[in-house]
C-alpha cells in the first residue's frame, strides 16, 4: 500500500483506542483493522499517534475510538463491519482533514 | 453460362442436380465459407459422436465419495509438537502482535529467555484442528490474525507481564495456566496472588488462632493467670453467683499454679 494514495495517512489522527473481547466470534474484522493500523507503514506516517488496545472479557462489542487532532471523534462499532469498510471510512476522513498539507507539499 | 445450364441442372423443380461439377468454383482457401463436399458431409454425418445414455437418471445413483484429505507429514509433525507443548508447559499465553520488526522480536526473545519463556509460532489451521480434537476447544476463537504463543514450564506471569508492558505492539489475549483458561484480567489477578506456601501458612494460622491463644495464655506467668481468674470471680460475685463455687475455683487455680 503506497503511503500517499492507497494507504493510511494518519497525520491528522491523535489517538486510536481499540477495545474488544477476544473470546467472541465477531472480532475478526476489528483485529484485522488493528493489524493494519499497527503496521509499520501506517505508524511511520505519524509517530505521535498512539495506538492503544484494551482486551476485555465482558462479551461487549468491539469498539474502535479514533480521536483526531482537531478534536473530532470517530467511533466505529466493529461487530458487523468489515475491515475494508472501516479502513475506507478512516481514510476518507483522514484525507479530508489533511488535504492542505498534502496539496501544498505536492505543489 | 448459368442460364444455359439451368434446365440441365434442375430437371424437375425441388430436386438436386444429377451432375455436380467439382472443378468449377473457388480454390481451397477462400475468404467465405466454402460449402463442404458432399462426400465429406456424408462421412461427417456418419461419424458424429453419440454420447452413451446412462442406464439410470443421474439422481438415482449414489454420489461419488470424495477421498478424505490426508494430513501431510508436516502437519503431523507440528501436531506432535503442539501436543508436547501442551503437556509439558504449565503456562501457554496467546499474544496478538501488530507487525513487530525483527529487532523488536530479538529483544523480546532475549528478555523472555532470561525467564525461560520461549516464543512459538504455529499455523492457524494446524492449531484449530489440534484444538478441536483436544479438550482446549475454548481457546479456538483466540487464534485470528497474527498470533504468537509464549510457552514456559513455570508459570512466571509477573515477569511476562512486565516484558509485555515494554512492547506495546504485543497484546495479551488469554493464557492457559495450569489447565485453566484465563482472560487478560484473570492473568493480571493471577500475578497478584501470593505464593502457595504463604497462602498455606495463612490458612493454618487462621485455623489454629483460638487454640494458640489459649496455649499462650496458659504459658504466661501463673500470677497473671491467677489475677485473671480472681478478676473473673469478682465479676461473678457482683453479678450474684454462688460463693461455694467461687471458693472451689480459687484452690483449683492455686493447685494448677
Amino acid at each position: 500500500m503506497a503511503a500517499s494514495r492507497g494507504g493510511l495517512v494518519l497525520k491528522a489522527v491523535k489517538k486510536i483506542m481499540i477495545q474488544f473481547c477476544p473470546f467472541e466470534n465477531n472480532v475478526r474484522s476489528t483485529r484485522d483493522f488493528l493489524t493494519m493500523v499497527g503496521s509499520e507503514k501506517a505508524r511511520s506516517t505519524n509517530i505521535n499517534c498512539e495506538v492503544t488496545t484494551e482486551v476485555k472479557h465482558d462479551k461487549s462489542e468491539p469498539v474502535i475510538d479514533i480521536t483526531f487532532i482537531d478534536g473530532e471523534r470517530l467511533v466505529m462499532k466493529g461487530a458487523k463491519l468489515t475491515t475494508q469498510e472501516m479502513l475506507s471510512a478512516l481514510q476518507a476522513r483522514c484525507s479530508a482533514k489533511d488535504p492542505q498539507a498534502k496539496a501544498a507539499a505536492k505543489k | 453460362m448459368a442460364a444455359t445450364l439451368c434446365s440441365r441442372l434442375f430437371p424437375r423443380p425441388g430436386w438436386l442436380p444429377l451432375a455436380q461439377s467439382i472443378r468449377h468454383g473457388s480454390k481451397a482457401v477462400t475468404r467465405h465459407r466454402k460449402p463442404v463436399h458432399i462426400l465429406k458431409k456424408k462421412l461427417m454425418a456418419i461419424t458424429e459422436y453419440i454420447p452413451p445414455k446412462p442406464s439410470a437418471p443421474p439422481g438415482a445413483l449414489a454420489p461419488p465419495t470424495r477421498k478424505a484429505e490426508q494430513e501431510s507429514g508436516l502437519v503431523k509433525l507440528l501436531k506432535k509438537d503442539l501436543q508436547t507443548v501442551f503437556n509439558e508447559c504449565k503456562m501457554v499465553a496467546v499474544v496478538h502482535n501488530n507487525a513487530t520488526n525483527s529487532e523488536d522480536m530479538l529483544i523480546l526473545k532475549h528478555r523472555l529467555h532470561r525467564h525461560n519463556i520461549s516464543i512459538k509460532f504455529f499455523p492457524h489451521q494446524v492449531m484449530r484442528s489440534f484444538l478441536a480434537g483436544s479438550r482446549y476447544r475454548n481457546m479456538e476463537p483466540l487464534f485470528i490474525g497474527q498470533t504468537a504463543l509464549f510457552v514456559s514450564k513455570e508459570p512466571k506471569v509477573r515477569e511476562m507481564l512486565q516484558v509485555l508492558r515494554g512492547t506495546p505492539q504485543m497484546v495479551l489475549l488469554g493464557a492457559l495456566i495450569e489447565n485453566t483458561l484465563l482472560s487478560q484480567q484473570g492473568v493480571v489477578g493471577y500475578s497478584r496472588l501470593p505464593s502457595l506456601t504463604s497462602v498455606q501458612g495463612e490458612l493454618v494460622s487462621g485455623l489454629t488462632m483460638m487454640t494458640s491463644q489459649t496455649v499462650s495464655m496458659l504459658q504466661h506467668h501463673p500470677a497473671h493467670l491467677s489475677a485473671l481468674l480472681q478478676q473473673h470471680l469478682k465479676q461473678q460475685q457482683t453479678g450474684g453467683a454462688t460463693e461455694p463455687a467461687a471458693t472451689e475455683d480459687a484452690p483449683k487455680a492455686e493447685e494448677a499454679a
